[in-house]
């Protein structure tokens, strides 16, 4: 199978070099699969899970980060992924990430709860 | 003339300082080759901002971005200044070169709206009167901080609390020599969007070979922010690397002007020792001759 040159940066390092044969973001519109000699594009990423396969030692492996908000730039000779953060699987934290995720959503709660009562006090429904 | 004592301990105190200066030199050395790493590995992603950059200036006229960063900025308010400078000091005039160009920048526009990062420029400019101002230092999650200050200047260019954005730094020139540089962040320069003229050529031939997703102007808009992180981020860490060049000279000199001195004294003390040995060889001759008369 052929493959590109595929570079995933953050702005502190490069966290990945190599070659792909496939790589697939999920961009604003929605996952967007690129495989060699595509299309110029260059495409606003959403926080979202980079699945890749990607050229290793013997045969071709699986290549999966959850990384944070970006950009794709495919060329027909190279895809660049430029991220704010990668957050590789093994590094997650399950215990204190959940406790995270609950603040947040109690959080996103209260606020839908004041947005509801302030429209209620404007509008009267 | 000082005893012989009092030299010692002259010399003792300085080669205590001494020690420090040299421990302190191998630290900065150490820290210059992390700080110059960091360095190299932010570069690609210098390089991929501005290769997407350089694909949509081909794609997106001036009129039709409507972001904010692309706007001349409130020409009623003062500039805004993010002045950078290094959380210590112990390194020559590294500081205070930064800070001076920030105050002469801010005289010739009459004022300026200061958000500082390090503390040196915090001190600095409470100093120059703005006590309650955005200060950050230069420690830390670098890259969480360049979001914060791009954050909070963005917004204040936007709604034209200040007039343009620039950024005050150390450049690094080489270990021997850091200049302070007056970078400028909003708006966004037009070479970023209009292609210089001699590039006007390429203009056709890229227009429409890039598909942009959702469109061109989205990319921008996005990307500009980053765009203004990232520049405030790798001036940090060209901050940093500078910062540790300036201290490893200053240390090293340090060192050096404590060497001569500790060479003088123990000169002047061995001096001191002889003249007292000779004096009282002379007491021991007198008396004997005085005896034996």
């Amino acid at each position: 199978m052929s493959t590109v040159p595929f570079r995933l940066i953050t702005p502190a390092e490069v966290v990945f070099e190599g070659e792909a044969e496939l790589v697939i973001a999920v961009t604003t519109e929605g996952e967007e699969g690129v495989l060699p000699h595509h299309a110029p594009l260059l495409a606003v990423l959403r926080p979202g899970v980079l699945r890749a396969n990607v050229r290793g030692a013997a045969a071709s492996e699986r290549f999966e980060v959850a990384t944070g908000p970006g950009f794709i730039q495919a060329l027909p000779d190279a895809v660049t992924v430029l991220v704010d953060e990668v957050v590789r699987f093994e590094d997650v934290d399950v215990a204190k990430t959940r406790e995270e995720l609950g603040a947040a959503s109690a959080a996103h709660d209260r606020s839908a709860e004041e947005f509801a009562l302030a429209k209620l006090r404007l509008t009267g429904h | 003339m000082a005893t012989v004592r009092e030299l010692r301990d002259r010399i003792r105190s300085l080669k205590n300082t001494q020690q420090i200066t040299k421990a302190m030199k191998q630290v900065a050395a150490a820290k210059i080759r992390r700080a110059e790493a960091a360095q190299r590995r932010a570069r690609p992603c210098a390089e991929a901002i501005s290769e997407m950059l350089r694909r949509l200036s081909a794609e997106v006229s001036e009129s039709s971005v409507a972001h904010p960063f692309f706007k001349d900025g409130n020409p009623a308010a003062v500039p805004g200044v993010i002045l950078m400078t290094a959380d210590k000091g112990l390194a020559g005039a590294f500081n205070s070169n930064v800070i001076r160009a920030a105050e002469s920048y801010a005289q010739q526009n009459h004022g300026a709206t200061f958000y500082t990062i390090g503390i040196k420029a915090r001190n600095a400019v409470r100093r120059m009167g703005q006590s309650e101002h955005p200060t950050w230092t230069l420690a830390g999650d670098k890259l969480e901080t360049a979001r914060a200050v791009a954050a909070r200047a963005g917004e204040d260019f936007a709604e034209g609390r200040i007039s343009r954005l620039v950024l005050i730094s150390s450049r690094f020139i080489s270990m021997m020599s850091q200049k302070p540089e007056v970078i400028p962040l909003l708006r966004v320069p037009r070479h970023f969007v209009v292609s210089p003229a001699g590039r006007e050529s390429e203009k056709p031939q890229l227009r429409g070979a890039v598909e942009f997703l959702p469109s061109p102007e989205f990319v921008l808009a996005r990307l500009l922010p980053k765009y203004l992180e990232f520049t405030i981020f790798s001036t940090m860490l060209e901050t940093d690397a500078a910062f540790f060049a300036a201290q490893l000279i200053a240390m090293s000199n340090a060192t050096d002007n404590a060497g001569k001195a500790i060479d003088e004294l123990t000169i002047a003390m061995n001096n001191a020792r002889q003249a007292a040995i000779t004096k009282e060889l002379l007491e021991v001759v007198a008396g004997a001759e005085a005896l034996a008369g």
